[in-house]
């Protein structure tokens, strides 16, 4: 396995609330990592300091490295909105904007124009030619299994689409953007049983061009999608593995108890 | 029994207060249309007033007040909502923006002559403006100021944060967030503000008393240093003079004229709200 993500001692606080306890952990390319863990757990706190969206957290303070490609993103000369172009995130609720389906995956791009020399970390980019941007944006939804669904109705606003169709608009429009790690903040929790099958297959197709790291509640989607799976409890990583040696022969007594349902 | 008989008493209750406010908006507003309607003609709108105000129209008064109007929205307007912006968006907990916001709210609570007061004594006297167009604009454009940062400042918080956070994660800068936005979504919120915040404006007397109106002038305002005529000076200086009744037609008309302005604008503001209401849900 190569390594994408870095770890190394993460502590987050809340005001005077600790979050996170020296987190050490390693996410491998090209796979999912599952993040569980009960209510309260620190599992999205977690994932949302590897974007730096805890930064528009007041008082939040993070202490550690989070190394990706072997670059602390939480070094003073690291542009945050670099950051979050590489790594993209999708949020429990869906969340598309109030604008067309279009809209909703052309925005990002069309500001950020094509970076066709990544070495000047964004500081000369090309625009979009309109012809470009659509197939961008049909490109995206097909990756994200939407197109079919949506191709007839391209201007209509995102709102009528339903809340997995929200969801997949959401990841498509995340994708647009070609980040290299994607990060799902329990994506399923406001879907259906049929909506939550559909994001949960386009997650493991998915793992090919991107590194994926899903926090979830539910321990058979973690079984069910994840190479990995980290069980956090009280703001602790108590165990990280391969999903099948986590679900079948826990180290950990707590593991056991919750996977079990003891505790939860 | 008794149980039921308490839940209509005060359902009564509530109804009369309700009824109440509705009549007496009825009587005032009937009273005036009554009394003004007939003064209202082509010539009451479009000419100047002749034989102290018992003959020819009230052009000039409606001209300024819109000279005035135009103006304060070109200052506070923009202070206001860039106020609101930094309130909300870039200072949200900080100890500075919890300390605008009450000087805001309390802003909002000064009476009008006070601001009169300030705008005589620093614009006209200290800054050397003079009697002006733009010492009484920029008077009335400190007493809406409060309720333009107010207004916006809620739309903009009727944003959910989930939007702001949906566009930073596809790594566009706070500015391109609040810019495309944040700033878009509240929009209708921010204009109704503006236009309820003008109508008040509209009809303020005192900041614009002490600042540059004048009763009587034969032209109209050259430029912003000039003195100008406004609807509600003019009501309240004719209807002040010791002979009073000669101009009562001219003072409905005026009347008249000021309430459709202000009720026309205020209509404006609810048209504008429910159709930004059906592009931007969420």
């Amino acid at each position: 396995m190569s390594e994408n993500i870095k770890v190394t001692g993460l502590n987050v606080w809340f005001d005077k609330n600790q979050a996170l306890k020296d987190v050490s952990i390693t996410i491998p390319k090209n796979e999912i990592t599952a993040v569980i863990g009960p209510s309260g757990c620190g599992k999205s706190t977690f994932i949302r300091c590897i974007n730096r969206m805890n930064d528009l957290v007041p008082k939040c303070k993070v202490t550690g490295r989070i190394e990706v490609d072997g670059k602390d993103i939480y070094d003073a000369d690291v542009d945050v909105v670099e950051v979050r172009k590489r790594i993209g995130m999708v949020f429990q609720k869906p969340n598309p904007f109030p604008k067309s389906i279009f809209e909703n995956i052309a925005y990002a791009p069309r500001i950020h124009g094509k970076d066709l020399d990544p070495s000047l970390q964004g500081t000369k980019v090309t625009k979009y030619t309109k012809k470009e941007l659509a197939e961008l944006v049909e490109r995206s939804l097909r990756r994200a299994a939407l197109w079919d669904e949506v191709k007839d109705r391209m201007e209509k606003s995102a709102y009528d689409l339903s809340g997995g169709q929200q969801q997949r608009l959401c990841i498509a429009r995340t994708m647009a953007v070609d980040p290299e790690i994607i990060l799902f903040d329990e994506p399923c929790s406001a879907l259906d049983p049929i909506a939550t099958a559909k994001i949960e297959d386009l997650l493991v197709d998915l793992k090919k061009d991107y590194t994926v790291v899903i926090v979830t509640h539910n321990m058979q989607q973690a079984a069910r999608v994840a190479d990995r799976t980290a069980f956090f409890y009280l703001g602790e990583l108590i165990e990280f593995g391969e999903t099948e040696r986590i679900f079948e022969k826990p180290e950990q007594k707590l593991t056991e108890q919750y996977i079990t349902g003891r505790m939860g | 029994m008794r149980r039921r008989t308490k839940e209509r008493l005060f359902f009564m209750l509530f109804r009369g207060c309700a009824w109440a406010v509705g009549l007496a908006l009825l009587i005032i507003v009937g009273y005036i249309v009554v009394l003004g309607i007939g003064v209202i003609s082509w010539e009451f709108l479009t000419e100047f007033p002749r034989r102290g105000f018992t003959e020819g129209g009230i052009f000039p008064a409606i001209v300024g007040t819109l000279y005035l109007m135009a103006l304060v929205m070109v200052i506070a307007v923009p202070i206001g909502v860039l106020t609101a912006v930094y309130i909300s968006e870039y200072q949200g907990k900080s100890r500075f923006a919890g300390a605008l916001r009450v000087a805001v709210n309390n802003l909002a609570g000064v009476p009008s002559i006070v601001y009169g007061l300030l705008g005589l004594g620093m614009l006209v006297f200290y800054l050397n403006w003079g009697f002006s167009l733009l010492a009484s604009a920029m008077t009335l454009a400190f007493l809406v100021l409060p309720l333009v940062i107010t207004a916006s400042r809620e739309a903009i918080q009727a944003v959910p944060s989930s939007l702001r956070e949906a566009s930073l994660a596809l790594g566009t800068t706070k500015w391109q967030t609040i810019r495309h936005h944040v700033l878009p979504y509240s929009t209708p919120g921010i204009l109704t503000g503006i236009i309820l915040s003008l109508s008040r404006a509209a009809g303020e007397t005192a900041p614009i008393l002490l600042t540059g109106v004048v009763l009587t002038k034969t032209i109209l305002p050259q430029d912003v240093w000039d003195t100008f005529m406004a609807m509600p000076f003019q009501l309240y200086a004719l209807a002040t003079r010791t002979v009073f009744e000669k101009t009562a037609d001219f003072q409905y008309g005026t009347a008249l004229v000021l309430l459709i302005m202000v009720v026309l604008m205020n209509l404006a503001a609810i048209v504008i709200r429910n159709r930004y209401r059906e592009k931007y849900k969420w």
